[in-house]
């Protein structure tokens, strides 16, 4: 990881000869693999080592970024310079410049980011992968007839990151995923089911088997759907659908929105706003899971936040920016020039998904919804849905065609029940969660 | 500076191997931007994307590799991974290509000439006088973000079967989001550009873009919830476009006819949609975000005929889609970046006019809902369920609109939808230049439009339950 170091260090240099007073460069080589088979035969196989470097510059506090994959000497320099001088453009802004850092770093030994099995496993596996989830998933049934594909993709990656506050450290980072999505035939219509596992190594996803069939199930259960009544009743979120629920939560507690006034949790913390099994955690050090690293983008060491405990709003979400305006420390979530997760997720409960709707008189299980608007200041929550009808504790039948609407406030305030399967397959995750009552139709 | 003919032709000649065909794209793509927010400018960047991607295809089997780096020595290997998955015999034709590479005649609103960048301070200026005209537009405003970039792409694309193509593509847009305080708090976002230089602001002024941001924003401040259920609904001029975009231009995508996993595959002449409804999609459109003198497989752009009078005309095609189908290309073939393949994509999606007014579309309906535009929308391809957000709407009581409303989507299944439009304005215009379309994560900007039409049952969600 020397090499990747030294390109980051060099181009702080760069940078601060060509008048920058701060100077950060991240540099990230990836080596990626994708295939893709449909029916008998591969369709799609990819493969490529890209690098891509990100330069931040402060010239009086004053903030501008470069992103580039070209590397040759002389362009490197020119923009480097164009981007210095585009900060003289910029406003200087007290909270601007580098974080402070601390002297050491906590080894990344643990946390389990980085698996050999990526990078060494075949070609030939990989493509065998593939070829077997799409196999397995059109045997399911005979009215499996067609499919958007089955995927097998990885990436292993170099980051090092290098400051003009002699910060240099660098790590590596795995994943590997596997994805089918057959189609089934219901009349004139078709019917795709989605269904994949991701994990930072090949030896610990679900297994191709598993995989395969729960995506060929997601197709067949939606068979016959019928479009509910309009009316209020409970909803459970299946895991899929819940991930993306938090999703929105998060945006609701990045400092960067808090502080437009972009979120509906403006001035909340300290109250309650959740039920009591709402609590929420932001969380850069589990071992393992796929938003795990030693530290965020600005090298701000992760940890463990607390966001919403029992339903009581703790901490927003904070970069070394927005943390110098709201008056709080970063949180280590500084991403990609804003603020990212690192494993946001909704505590997982004791009870089985299948627990949660043999608890439910009457309701509705959502497994799918379309659209993401969502009026981020009001909380308003509107999606296109489907899923399945609950009747006296039991699956009755799908349902497809409608929406759910409701408020992020009554939802989180509604939760009274979460699943135990909870899994850190995404940067944001939840297990499945029933909230008390939303508007369905 | 790009490959010169001889350098593709070798890295060509390697790819081919054994397959059927190979192509070579190359891209030099740099963006700058400005971004302000607090009355202030909060940051600058630029971005500088550069770099080949090879792609090999053998029967229905493509193999694709890219590479940032240049050199001879990294292009050769990039196109021996890329033809890994070529079976048969390697071929031994080697490739030629002309000493030029082609350019075509250009389709976009500036003049084509380089030599004058913008400067830092006129971004800046664009900024700040959006800015200056929100706050100015309404004492309700509260918050003002603007952002201007500009961007050139230059890309050169080589094929096996001797295309040899070079296009230069200019790409500017400014965006201005407000907040407004009323009885609750309403966003507004304006946006406009195109592939034009920057002087398309003098004519599209951010004054303009400023005071239509804080208007939506404050009718949003008072708007009041959506009422769910089932509504006639008239989808407004313009913006609607992203109706047809949704409900059925993803539908027409010919990867997905190739493979049978849209509802309109093998579909072709036959009825599906009111004869009110016709849908082009044209990359010729001058200026427009999504029009193309010669898509990313070096195809020039066309006008297509999708829908004509209610019967399914055609696909969009890509070369891989078209050549399995049996086809040829509509130039349709886009692609983010040199690190993806092409896939069969829009360009400006619209329907054009039909006979009547806006006035008695919007006396036709006793309670419904009126979209003015949408915040965006999505589409699942296999059975046409969509979702569309609303931006700005209102509700229509006795054929006049009334209240603004907030937090609705509109809801259904794109060919039974396109089977209610029962009413067609004579007001088809493009909606401004500001939409970016996502497939399979990549995203390529494209244009919309739309007359004034009327839908007889659309569902809505909103919040509040009934109607």
């Amino acid at each position: 990881m020397e090499a990747e170091l030294e390109i980051a260090r060099d181009v702080v240099g760069l940078a601060k000869r060509a008048g920058a007073q701060e100077a950060e460069a991240t540099f990230v080589v990836a080596r990626r693999f994708s295939t893709e088979a449909r029916g008998r035969e591969i369709a799609k196989l990819e493969q490529s080592v890209g690098r891509s470097l990100t330069l931040r510059v402060f010239v009086a506090r004053a903030k501008a970024s470069l992103a580039t994959t070209d590397f040759s000497r002389e362009a490197l320099e020119s923009f480097v310079r164009e981007a210095v001088d585009a900060a003289r453009f910029v406003h200087g802004d007290e909270f601007g410049g580098l974080p402070e850092l601390p002297q050491t770093l906590r080894s990344d030994a643990g946390l389990g980011m980085y698996a050999e099995d990526v990078a060494s496993r075949t070609p030939e596996a990989k493509i065998g992968d593939a070829l077997e989830l799409e196999s397995i998933a059109r045997a399911t049934s005979p009215r499996i007839v067609n499919s958007g594909g089955s995927r097998v993709f990885d990436a292993s990656i170099t980051l090092a990151l290098a400051n003009s506050n002699d910060f240099a450290h660098a790590y590596r980072a795995s994943s590997a995923t596997i994805w089918s999505s057959p189609i089934a035939q219901d009349g004139a219509a078709k019917l795709t089911g989605h269904y994949g596992s991701a994990s930072r190594s090949y030896a610990t996803l679900e297994a191709v088997g598993a995989v395969a069939s729960k995506a060929a199930h997601r197709a067949l259960g939606l068979i016959g759907a019928r479009k509910p009544a309009t009316m209020r009743c409970p909803v459970i979120f299946d895991r899929d659908v819940a991930s993306s629920v938090l999703g929105d939560i998060f945006s609701a507690v990045s400092a960067a929105n808090v502080a437009l006034g972009n979120s509906f949790l403006l001035e909340k913390v300290g109250e309650r706003i959740g039920s009591e099994f709402a609590t929420i955690v932001d969380d850069g050090t589990l071992p393992h899971a796929l938003g795990t690293s030693p530290f965020d983008a600005e090298g701000v060491p992760t940890g463990r936040t607390p966001v919403l405990e029992r339903g009581v709003l703790r901490s927003f979400l904070y970069d070394t920016y927005y943390g110098r305006k709201l008056g709080a420390a970063s949180t280590g979530n500084a991403s990609g020039g804003g603020i990212g997760p690192n494993n946001f997720y909704l505590e997982a409960g004791r009870r089985t998904p299948e627990e949660l709707v043999a608890a439910t008189p009457r309701g509705v299980f959502v497994t799918e919804t379309i659209g993401f608007a969502t009026e981020s200041v009001t909380g308003t929550y509107s999606r296109g849905a489907r899923g399945y009808y609950i009747e006296n504790g039991e699956i009755a039948y799908p349902i497809d065609e409608f929406t759910i609407a409701g408020n992020f406030l009554e939802m989180l305030a509604g939760i009274d029940a979460v699943a135990s399967d909870l899994v850190f397959d995404q940067s944001i995750v939840s297990p499945t969660f029933r909230v008390a009552e939303m508007t369905v139709g | 500076m790009h490959p010169n003919p001889q350098l593709f032709e070798r890295v060509l000649t390697r790819a081919l191997g054994a397959g059927d065909f190979a192509d070579a794209f190359y891209e030099r793509r740099v963006v700058r931007s400005f971004r302000l927010q607090d009355g202030r400018i909060h940051e600058a960047g630029i971005s500088v994307v550069s770099g080949i991607g090879i792609r090999v295809i053998s029967g229905e089997r493509a193999g694709y590799a890219h590479s940032d780096d240049l050199s001879e020595r990294a292009l050769l290997e990039t196109a021996r991974v890329a033809t890994l998955i070529a079976k048969g015999a390697a071929r031994t034709d080697t490739m030629r290509l002309a000493s030029q590479p082609d350019r075509p005649p250009s389709v976009y609103g500036d003049s084509g000439d380089a030599s004058r960048a913008a400067t830092s301070a006129e971004y800046v200026d664009l900024l700040s006088r959006a800015d200056i005209a929100a706050r100015a537009a309404d004492p309700r405003v509260r918050t003002v973000n603007a952002s201007v970039s500009c961007e050139i792409q230059e890309v050169v694309i080589a094929t096996s079967d001797g295309r040899y193509v070079t296009d230069r593509r200019p790409l500017v847009s400014l965006a201005v989001q407000c907040t407004a305080d009323g009885t609750v708090r309403g966003t507004g976002f304006s946006g406009d550009g195109g592939r034009s230089g920057l002087e398309i602001f003098l004519e599209r002024t951010p004054e303009q873009l400023a005071r239509e941001a804080a208007r939506i924003a404050c009718v949003n401040s008072d708007a009041r919830e959506t009422p769910a259920g089932e509504f006639e609904v008239i989808v407004g001029a313009g913006s609607g476009g992203v109706l047809l975009h949704e409900a059925v231009g993803h539908g027409l995508e010919g990867d997905f006819n190739r493979q049978g996993t849209s509802l309109y595959s093998g579909r072709v002449g036959e009825r599906v949609a009111s004869e009110l409804v016709t849908i082009y999609d044209d990359g010729n459109l001058p200026g427009e975000r999504g029009s193309l003198s010669v898509d990313d497989e070096g195809t020039p752009g066309q006008h297509k005929v999708l829908v004509e009078n209610g019967i399914l005309r055609g696909y969009m095609h890509d070369r891989l889609n078209a050549h399995l189908m049996g086809t040829v290309s509509t130039g349709s073939g886009r692609r983010q970046s040199f690190r993806v393949m092409p896939q069969p994509r829009m360009c400006n999606t619209y329907m054009p006019s039909g006979d009547a007014t806006p006035e008695e579309i919007v006396k036709s309906v006793k309670r419904g809902i009126f979209a003015t535009s949408f915040a965006g929308g999505q589409v699942e391809i296999s059975k046409g369920d969509f979702v569309f957000m609303l931006a700005e709407g209102y509700l229509i009581e006795d054929g006049k609109l009334t209240a603004p409303l907030r937090g609705a989507s509109l809801s259904g299944n794109g060919p039974e939808v396109m089977n209610r439009v029962t009413m067609v304005g004579n007001d088809a215009r493009l909606a401004s230049r500001h939409y970016t379309c996502g497939k399979g994560g990549q995203y390529v900007p494209v244009g919309v439009g739309m007359p004034t039409v009327k839908l007889s049952g659309v569902t809505v969600g909103g919040s509040g339950v009934g109607g």
